[in-house]
C-alpha cells in the first residue's frame, strides 16, 4: 500500500553511490553476504506488501524475526539494492561504459613507459565489450558505446570497426566472418612483465569482474622480461586482425638456405668430383666465381636435397642451367651508386582489363591475364611463338636429330602472341614454369588450369577451390604449384595429381598472394587478415607468423638467397622480414597507394616495388643488412630495432598513368616492369 | 562519385546512405541502381519463399519465422561462404599427414590420369567414303518397316519425333537406328536445336529427354535420334544416327541400350 512507492525508487537512483558497510561484521564473510541478500529480499517483499511470500521465505530460511529489524529506512533501501545489484546480469550494459572509461583513466595515470603498452589492450577490450552487449541483445547501449569510443581507436583498425558497426543484433553475428574470428581466437598482445603486473594489480583491486572475464577469455598476453616497448616498436608489429604474433609461433627452425645444386659439368667447375668426359668444353678458365663457391659448401641452414621429392634434372634442364650461369657471369652489379636500368612494358588498349602480368625466368616471355577470362602470352625477344606440329607431322620428323626440339615446332604457326582461352571468370594470376613449358593460371571461377606452351592448349583443369582463387605460383624446380583463394586455404598441387597434396589452413581471411621459397620447401602466404605465414610443405605446419602490416598483403618476394622476405600491400609500406627469427627488419615507407609487385635484384642488393601509385621505387637492402644490430636478443621484442630510415630509398621513377603490376630482374640485372595503361577516364578493373 | 541527388527517390537515397556508412565514398552512379535491383530481387525471392513455407505450415499469415527460414535457405543456396575454420583445420590435418607422393622418374609430361585431363578429343570423326545413303542395319521397333531411310527425308518436330516421309503418313512413329559400316567409326556432332520442323541447311541436332515422350505414347519404342541434314558441300564425313536414350527395353534386342553411357568403339562394331 503506502510502503510501495517513493523510498524504494529513490534508493534505486542512489545506487551508484553505495558504499555501505555490512551490518554483521562478526559473521564469516560468505554467510554474511548470503544472509544479507536474504534479508534484502525480505525487505523488498515487505516493502511491496508481499506478506505471504515473506512469511514463507522466513520459514524456509529459518530467519528469526528479530534479525529482520529494519534499520534506518534509507540504509535498508540502499542495502537492498546493493545486494540485488550483485545479482543483476553481470553484463549490465551501463556497467561496460563505466569499466571502459575507468580502464582508460587508469592507463592515462600510468607511467609513460607502461602507457603505450597498456593502451594496446583498449582495442580488443572495446571490441569484446561491444560484442558482449550485442550478444546479450542490449542493442541501443551497444550502439551508444560504439559511437562514443570507436573514433579513439587506432587508424589501422578503423576498417575493421566499420565492418563491426554493421553488427548490431545477435542475428547479425552469425553470418559475419569477422565476428567469428574474434569470438573464436584470442587477440595476442606482447607486453613487458612490469606493465603486465601493473595491469593485473589494477584489475584485481577494483574487482571488475566482466572486464577480467573478457581479458582472460579473449586476450592472450605474451609476457616477456625486458624493457617496455616504445610506441614505434609497437606500431611496427601491430595492425593485424588478431593482434601480433606470439613468440612461440616463430620458434620452429626454418631451413632457409638454398638447396645444394647438383653438380653439372660446367666450364668453371671446381668440384672434387671428376667431371664427365665427353661433353667437357675445350676452354677452361680457372676463374673464381662467388656464385659457384657458395653452392659447393654445405649450408647448415639448407634443407636436405630429398626433404621433399623434387623432379630430377633432365638434360634440357642442365643446358638451361649452363645458359643461366653464363648469363649470370655478365651480370651487372646494381646498388645505390649504380641503379638498374628499367625497361617498361605497357599493355595498351587493354579494354578487357588486365588483372595480372608475369614474366618468365629468362625474360623471354610475358603473359597477361585479363578480366575477360583470357590469357595472352607475348614474346619479348625476336623468337616468335610457335606451336608444336600435329601428330601426323610429328611422325615424319627424325627423332635422333640434334635439333629435334626445333624440328617439332611448326614454323607456320609463328606469331608474336598467343591467346589462351578456357577460364570462365577473370584470370587473377598466370605464371610460367621455370622451363617455360607450362603456364599455370587461376581465376574467379575457382579452377586452376595448366596450359602447355608447346601446343598452346589447356592440359588440365584442377578443381578444388570452390571460391575465387586469387594467386598461383609454380615451384622453382617445377612439378609443384600452389594456389590460394577466397576459401582461406592454400593448396599445394603436383601436376600429376588431380587433387591437392597439401592443404594449408590457418588464416582468418582470404589469402591474397603466395610465393615459393627458392629452395621449394616453404611457401609464404599473405592474407587479408594482415598476417603473413610461412608454411612447411613437408608437414603442412605454419612455421612463421609475421604481423605488422596494417592493410591486406598483396605482394610477397623472397630474396634470392632465401634469408629474407619482403612484403607489401594495401597499406603501401614495404616490410622486410628476417626469416630466421621471424622479426621485422625494415619498414620502407614511400609509396602512396597499394603496392602490387615486389622483386629483389638477382644478387639481392636492391628491392624494387611498384603499385597503384604509378611509380617504381628502389630500396637499398645492403644498407639494411649493414645496419642490422646483430647483438640484439630477438626473443625480447623491445630490443629489436626496426630500420625505417628514409635513407633506404634509392630512387623513385613514375610512369605516366600506368600502375605497375609486375617487376622482374633479368639474369643480367636489367629491370623489367610492366603494367596496363590506364589512360582513359574509365579505370580498368584491379584485383580487389 | 557523387551521392544521390536530392530529387532521387527515397530508396536511392537510402542506398546512398548505406554505401556511405560502409565507407564507400567513390562510386559510379550506376552502382546505386544495380544495388537497388539486387535488393529488390533478393527481397522478393525471400518473400516468395516465405509464402511457400507459410502455406506449407498451414498458417493464416506470414510471420517472422517464415521469413527467417526463407533467409536461411537462401543463404545456404546462393550465398555460400567458405567452410568454417575448424573444418578446414581438420581437413588439412588429415591431408597433411599423408606422405608426399614420390615423383616417377624418367617420365615426359607429368599429368594426372587421362580422365582428369582435358586432352581427350571431344568429338569423333567418321571418315566416310560411301555415298550419303545409309544402310539401316538394325531396326528396332516395328519390324515391318524395313526400308531404307534416306537422310533427306528425315525431319524433326518439336516433340522430338522423327517422322519419316517414306514410311507413310499417319503410320506409327518410327525411329530407326542405322549402323555404320564395319570398322567405320560413327560420329555425333552436337549442336543447338534449330527449332524448325523441316530440314535446314545447317546441321540441326537435338537431344531431348525421354520423359516427355513417355507420356505421349507408351506402346512404341522411341529413340531420340540425332538427325542432321546432309547438305554440306562435299563433306568428308557424314553424321550417323545414334541412339541416345531409350524408353523401353522390351523390343530392343541384344544391346544394353543405356544411351547415357559413353559408347565404346566396340559397341558399334558389335551389334549382337
Amino acid at each position: 500500500m503506502a510502503g510501495n512507492e517513493v523510498p524504494f525508487s529513490d534508493s534505486l537512483k542512489t545506487q551508484a553511490n553505495m558504499q555501505q558497510s555490512l551490518p554483521f561484521q562478526n559473521v564469516p564473510k560468505a554467510d554474511v553476504s548470503d544472509k544479507q541478500t536474504l534479508l534484502a529480499v525480505l525487505q523488498f517483499l515487505k516493502k511491496n506488501n508481499l506478506k505471504g511470500t515473506e512469511e514463507l521465505l522466513k520459514r524456509e530460511a529459518s530467519i528469526k524475526d528479530d534479525d529482520v529489524r529494519p534499520q534506518t529506512s534509507s540504509q535498508s533501501e540502499t542495502d537492498v539494492s546493493h545486494a540485488l545489484a550483485a545479482y543483476k546480469s553481470a553484463d549490465d550494459p551501463s556497467l561496460f561504459t563505466d569499466y571502459y572509461t575507468d580502464l582508460k583513466t587508469f592507463i592515462e595515470s600510468c607511467l609513460d613507459a607502461h602507457k603505450v603498452e597498456l593502451s594496446v589492450i583498449l582495442y580488443p577490450v572495446f571490441i569484446h565489450m561491444y560484442l558482449e552487449m550485442v550478444y546479450n541483445e542490449h542493442e541501443s547501449y551497444a550502439i551508444l558505446f560504439f559511437r562514443r569510443f570507436s573514433k579513439e581507436q587506432e587508424d589501422f583498425y578503423q576498417e575493421d570497426l566499420q565492418k563491426l558497426a554493421t553488427v548490431t543484433k545477435k542475428e547479425h553475428m552469425k553470418g559475419n566472418e569477422l565476428m567469428e574470428s574474434f569470438k573464436a581466437s584470442k587477440f595476442v598482445i606482447k607486453m613487458s612483465r612490469d606493465s603486465y603486473n601493473h595491469l593485473k594489480r589494477y584489475l584485481q583491486e577494483n574487482k571488475m569482474k566482466p572486464l577480467l572475464n573478457i581479458i582472460q577469455e579473449h586476450l592472450f598476453i605474451d609476457v616477456f622480461d625486458g624493457v617496455p616497448r616504445t610506441k614505434q616498436q609497437i606500431d611496427a608489429t601491430s595492425g593485424a586482425l588478431l593482434g601480433e604474433s606470439e613468440r612461440d609461433a616463430n620458434k620452429v627452425k626454418v631451413f632457409y638456405g638454398l638447396l645444394k645444386e647438383p653438380d653439372i659439368n660446367m666450364p668453371l667447375e671446381e668440384e672434387d668430383e671428376p667431371p664427365e668426359g665427353e661433353d667437357k668444353p675445350k676452354k677452361k678458365k680457372p676463374k673464381k666465381d662467388p656464385l659457384m663457391m657458395k653452392k659447393s659448401k654445405n649450408d647448415p641452414h639448407a634443407p636436405a636435397f630429398n626433404r621433399i621429392p623434387l623432379p630430377e634434372m633432365k638434360d634440357q634442364d642442365k643446358m638451361e642451367k649452363i645458359t643461366a650461369y653464363r648469363e649470370a657471369l655478365k651480370r651487372v652489379k646494381v646498388g645505390r651508386d649504380n641503379p638498374p636500368t628499367i625497361c617498361f612494358y605497357t599493355v595498351l588498349n587493354s579494354y578487357q582489363g588486365v588483372t595480372s602480368i608475369d614474366m618468365s625466368e629468362d625474360s623471354s616471355l610475358l603473359c597477361a591475364g585479363f578480366a575477360d577470362s583470357t590469357i595472352r602470352v607475348f614474346t619479348t625477344s625476336s623468337h616468335k611463338l610457335r606451336s608444336m606440329k600435329t601428330a601426323a607431322e610429328l611422325d615424319n620428323i627424325d627423332r635422333d636429330a640434334d635439333d629435334v626440339l626445333e624440328r617439332m615446332m611448326d614454323d607456320r604457326s609463328a606469331t608474336d602472341s598467343k591467346l589462351l582461352t578456357g577460364h570462365s571468370g577473370p584470370v587473377y594470376a598466370a605464371r610460367f614454369s621455370r622451363d617455360r613449358k607450362y603456364l599455370v593460371s587461376c581465376s574467379e571461377d575457382g579452377t586452376v588450369r595448366l596450359w602447355s606452351l608447346l601446343t598452346w592448349t589447356n592440359l588440365v583443369c584442377y578443381k578444388g577451390h570452390n571460391h575465387p582463387v586469387w594467386d598461383v605460383e609454380f615451384s622453382p624446380y617445377g612439378h609443384y604449384f600452389v594456389s590460394v583463394g577466397h576459401d582461406r586455404t592454400a593448396r599445394l598441387w603436383a601436376t600429376d595429381h588431380h587433387v591437392p597434396i597439401r592443404i594449408f589452413s590457418g588464416h582468418l581471411s582470404d589469402m591474397d598472394c603466395v610465393k615459393f621459397h627458392p629452395n621449394s620447401n616453404y611457401i609464404a602466404t599473405g592474407s587479408n587478415d594482415r598476417f603473413i605465414r610461412l608454411w612447411d610443405i613437408l608437414n603442412g605446419n605454419c612455421v612463421r607468423l609475421f604481423s605488422g602490416h596494417k592493410g591486406s598483403v598483396q605482394a610477397l618476394c623472397f630474396s634470392p638467397d632465401g634469408r629474407f622476405l619482403a612484403s607489401s600491400g594495401v597499406d603501401s609500406v614495404v616490410l622486410l622480414w628476417d626469416i630466421a627469427t621471424g622479426g621485422l627488419m625494415a619498414q620502407m615507407k614511400g609509396h602512396t597507394d597499394t603496392v602490387y609487385s615486389l622483386c629483389f635484384s638477382r644478387d639481392g642488393g636492391v628491392l624494387a616495388s611498384g603499385g597503384l601509385d604509378n611509380s617504381v621505387k628502389l630500396w637499398d637492402v645492403i644498407k639494411v643488412l649493414q645496419e642490422v644490430d646483430t647483438d640484439a636478443d630477438t626473443s625480447i621484442p623491445s630490443s629489436v630495432h626496426v630500420n625505417d630510415s628514409t635513407g633506404l630509398l634509392i630512387g623513385s621513377w613514375a610512369t605516366k598513368a600506368t600502375p605497375v603490376l609486375c617487376i622482374h630482374f633479368t639474369r643480367k640485372n636489367l629491370m623489367i616492369a610492366s603494367g596496363p595503361a590506364a589512360l582513359t577516364e574509365e579505370k580498368s578493373p584491379h584485383k580487389t | 562519385m557523387a551521392s544521390p541527388v536530392k530529387s532521387s527517390p527515397r530508396d536511392a537515397q537510402v542506398m546512398g546512405a548505406i554505401l556511405k556508412e560502409m565507407g564507400v565514398t567513390e562510386y559510379e552512379p550506376r552502382v546505386v541502381n544495380v544495388m537497388l535491383e539486387f535488393v529488390y530481387r533478393y527481397v522478393t525471392d525471400v518473400l516468395e519463399d516465405a509464402k511457400v513455407y507459410c502455406n506449407h505450415a498451414n498458417k493464416k499469415s506470414l510471420d517472422a519465422e517464415d521469413i527467417k527460414l526463407a533467409v536461411q535457405c537462401r543463404m545456404d543456396h546462393s550465398f555460400t561462404s567458405p567452410p568454417p575454420r575448424d573444418l578446414l583445420m581438420e581437413i588439412s590435418k588429415h591431408k597433411n599427414s599423408q606422405v608426399m607422393p614420390l615423383i616417377k622418374p624418367y617420365t615426359g609430361l607429368r599429368l594426372p590420369p587421362d580422365r582428369y585431363c582435358l586432352s581427350a578429343p571431344n568429338y569423333r570423326m567418321s571418315s566416310h567414303k560411301a555415298v550419303k545413303k545409309h544402310q539401316a542395319r538394325i531396326q528396332i521397333g516395328l519390324p515391318q518397316f524395313q526400308q531404307r531411310i534416306n537422310l533427306s527425308q528425315m525431319s524433326m518436330t518439336p516433340g522430338g519425333f522423327i517422322i519419316s516421309g517414306k514410311l507413310g503418313a499417319g503410320g506409327p512413329h518410327l525411329t530407326v537406328v542405322s549402323k555404320p559400316g564395319m570398322g567405320v567409326p560413327a560420329v555425333t556432332i552436337v549442336t543447338k536445336p534449330s527449332g524448325q520442323q523441316t530440314m535446314t541447311a545447317k546441321p540441326a541436332i537435338r537431344i531431348s529427354t525421354g520423359t516427355s515422350l513417355n507420356s505421349l505414347n507408351q506402346n512404341r519404342t522411341f529413340h531420340q535420334v540425332v538427325s542432321t541434314s546432309s547438305s554440306h558441300a562435299g563433306p568428308q564425313h557424314t553424321i550417323q544416327f545414334q541412339p541416345l536414350q531409350s524408353t523401353t527395353t522390351s523390343l530392343i534386342t541384344n544391346q544394353s541400350m543405356n544411351p547415357l553411357k559413353r559408347k565404346m568403339e566396340e559397341d558399334y562394331d558389335n551389334p549382337s
